[in-house]
């Protein structure tokens, strides 16, 4: 219990740290939180599109307009050459449509009348294209073989008003999924930062040479010793783990109440076990208590950085990516991000996050075996 | 006496160094022994191997006449250690310092708050429980530094030079703690190379040199083994050869040096020779600001025995 105490009394000597890292961890997740959007309902996009008629507003023209304008943003610019060529330049309006004089007339004749469009090219602009064009070839359809103007335009507006109706069948929350991926990717970073610093700090403490003199010669054996230094890490790193967990439903959401929610945790979980060997090897031949801060900067900024923790691992280069796979964190990461891409879970979709899992636990038992050798070798020169 | 420790020709080699040369002693309860040697003669040495710090390549240790080993939890509960570097926690006060290694060999809350309570007044940090070790004066530290090694009030101490770097008001507390030690029972194992302090403190003394045994004794033993009885300083500004002959040749001198000031005579025994030399500066007209005479120390002994000073 003593050994336990001062162990606590140790660690609180060094929570800034992990408190910094805590608050790094909430900045990155409220910064993702603001910057996505939710997509789980379908809004059909409306482009900007001025029309220049030069025609009457009467019958088919008069139709036409109304149809444009109710599918897309009419808007209104003064017909001189420059300005309309500035709005399309600056994408005040996506598409322009000229409808020429007499087209109303032109097109009962069957004269098939040439509306002239200009388009900026891009997807809203296709979009406008798309509307015109539908327009005109249910019109046309119409025209051969109904000659009425007002039933022309009647049934024109029955088969036009058939909204197509958009349902997304998937029930996967693509934005809280993105969410919960991000804030478990980023806490590569902190579990290996606070792992790494608290237990390394911990270790060279309770085993720098003096105080680890004092403790062999004591009553105490050496293996209890150890024992109760081992289990008080493995709390500590439990307790950040759980922490982070907590913080996980409270930054991300209902999503973690999911299966994509357990599937993240166990994967932490798995991650917060490598990182505690990790912490333990880097422990066991740490000389100066100096060089944990940069340590932590190399094994955990480092990498997170090469491992996709704080940029999505599809934005890095191959090469990098290749060179991660030798690191738990890219095995990590890589879990975070297939569970994100599984809708449904059974044997078959969740076989490749099973073999992830038992590779971390692969480095896990690597990490674990040079500790052990390490202290071998180092009790035997001893 | 109950003998507490046996050592029987210890042998403990570094490649191809003989740190300690078969060396032979023991320890009596209730004593304070000093170990008494220069830097490199195998004090510490002597202590790892005693405490299981360090293998051995032969020989025996016993104490409480159970065989000495690193799983001897039984021996190890009542030996208190007190290393010569500073063994503390930067990030524990002085109170959470002394419970955390008293709680090493005391499991009982109540027991070891006791205990804490009188290590504290032993060595005098009643007003510093909650200073942090950087807070504390380097004579504070050391003191500190006895309190967690003797906290749990072990039947037998090693007291590993814990007076280095001291200052004179914290070395006279550390000390009259020791003493305190032993007047409550306990037997003292006392390592340095300061022979005033081992004058004061010990019943008994081994003298190390290169790893061997080489004199053991009581104080007062081991000062009649120095080739002179009385050492007398005189400073006198300036004399001439044809004097310095003069003083040789008085009855039971020595040696005879003269290092501008300082004359310095060495009898082999006899008595009065202070009143002498007097009464002889005074027939030949020599005056003198200064004159003492010194019984031989230590450091005499260590002189003599190897022909070289113990700090050398």
């Amino acid at each position: 219990m003593i050994v336990f105490k001062t162990f606590l009394k140790v660690v609180n000597k060094c929570k800034i740290p992990i408190i910094l890292y805590t608050v790094i961890l909430v900045f990155f997740s409220g910064f993702n939180t603001v910057t996505n959007d939710n997509s789980t309902s379908f809004v059909a996009t409306k482009p900007d599109i001025l029309i220049i008629n030069q025609d009457e507003e009467e019958g088919i023209t008069k139709n036409l307009i109304g149809y444009i304008g109710k599918n897309s943003n009419i808007k209104t610019i003064e017909n001189e050459k420059e300005k309309i060529e500035d709005a399309l330049f600056y994408r005040d309006v996506n598409y322009i449509i000229y409808i020429p004089k007499n087209f109303r007339k032109d097109f009962l004749n069957f004269k098939n009348p040439t509306i002239e469009i200009k388009s900026t090219g891009d997807y809203q602009a296709s979009l406008a294209e798309l509307l015109l064009e539908r327009y005109l070839k249910v019109a046309n359809s119409y025209h051969t073989i109904i000659e009425d103007e007002d039933a022309l335009l009647e049934k024109i507006d029955d088969t036009l008003e058939v909204e197509t109706k958009v349902e997304i069948t998937s029930k996967l929350d693509t934005s809280a999924l993105d969410k919960a991926t991000m804030y478990y990717n980023f806490t590569n970073y902190c579990i290996l930062a606070g792992s790494i610093y608290v237990i390394c700090l911990v270790l060279s403490t309770f085993k720098e040479e003096k105080i680890r003199k004092r403790t062999i010669v004591s009553s105490m054996s050496h293996k209890k010793h150890n024992r109760y230094l081992l289990y008080s890490n493995g709390l500590f790193a439990l307790v950040l783990w759980l922490f982070y967990v907590v913080l996980s439903f409270l930054v991300v959401g209902d999503i973690m109440f999911s299966i994509h929610g357990l599937f993240y945790i166990l994967n932490s979980f798995l991650f917060m076990i490598c990182a505690l060997t990790i912490a333990f090897l880097i422990g066991n031949f740490l000389i100066d208590k100096n060089a944990i801060n940069g340590l932590v900067n190399v094994i955990a900024l480092g990498s997170s950085f090469l491992c996709g923790a704080f940029v999505p691992p599809e934005y890095l280069p191959d090469t990098v990516l290749k060179i991660a796979h030798v690191l738990p964190s890219y095995w990590f990461i890589n879990t975070n991000q297939t569970i994100k891409e599984i809708e449904v879970f059974n044997v078959d979709s969740i076989r490749p996050i099973i073999i992830n899992f038992s590779i971390l636990l692969l480095f896990s038992i690597i990490f674990i075996l040079i500790t052990n050798w390490i202290s071998y070798r180092k009790r035997k020169i001893g | 006496m109950k003998k507490v420790i046996e050592v029987k020709n210890l042998t403990k080699e570094y490649k191809k160094l003989k740190a300690v040369d078969d060396l032979s002693f023991d320890v009596v309860g209730g004593e304070i022994l000093g170990l008494l040697g220069p830097n490199g003669s195998g004090k510490s040495t002597t202590i790892n191997c005693l405490l299981s710090l360090l293998n051995y390549q032969s020989g025996s240790i016993k104490i409480f006449g159970k065989e000495a080993t690193p799983d001897a939890y039984d021996i190890k509960r009542q030996i208190g250690v007190v290393f010569q570097d500073v063994a503390v926690f930067e990030e524990l006060t002085v109170y959470d310092n002394i419970n955390y290694f008293c709680g090493l060999y005391i499991k009982d809350k109540e027991t070891r708050k006791k205990y804490i309570e009188e290590a504290i007044e032993l060595v005098g940090l009643e007003e510093f429980k909650k200073f942090y070790p950087k807070e504390l004066s380097g004579g504070l530290l050391r003191r500190l530094n006895i309190a967690c090694g003797i906290s749990h009030k072990p039947k037998l101490i090693f007291l590993d030079e814990p007076t280095v770097a001291v200052d004179p008001q914290s070395r006279n507390n550390i000390l009259d703690g020791i003493k305190k030690l032993r007047d409550n029972g306990a037997t003292i194992v006392y390592t340095t190379h300061y022979m005033e302090e081992v004058e004061i403190l010990c019943d008994r003394v081994i003298i190390l040199d290169a790893g061997k045994v080489i004199a053991s004794g009581t104080i007062d033993e081991l000062k009649s083994l120095a080739k002179m009885e009385e050492k007398v300083s005189v400073e006198v500004l300036d004399l001439d050869d044809e004097y310095i002959e003069k003083v040789r040749k008085l009855k039971n001198v020595e040696l005879v040096s003269y290092n501008k000031p300082i004359l310095l005579v060495t009898y082999k025994k006899g008595k009065n020779n202070l009143v002498e030399l007097m009464e002889h500066l005074k027939k030949e007209k020599i005056s003198y600001n200064k004159i003492f005479s010194e019984r031989p120390t230590l450091n005499d002994v260590f002189l003599d025995l190897t022909g070289k000073g113990l700090r050398d």
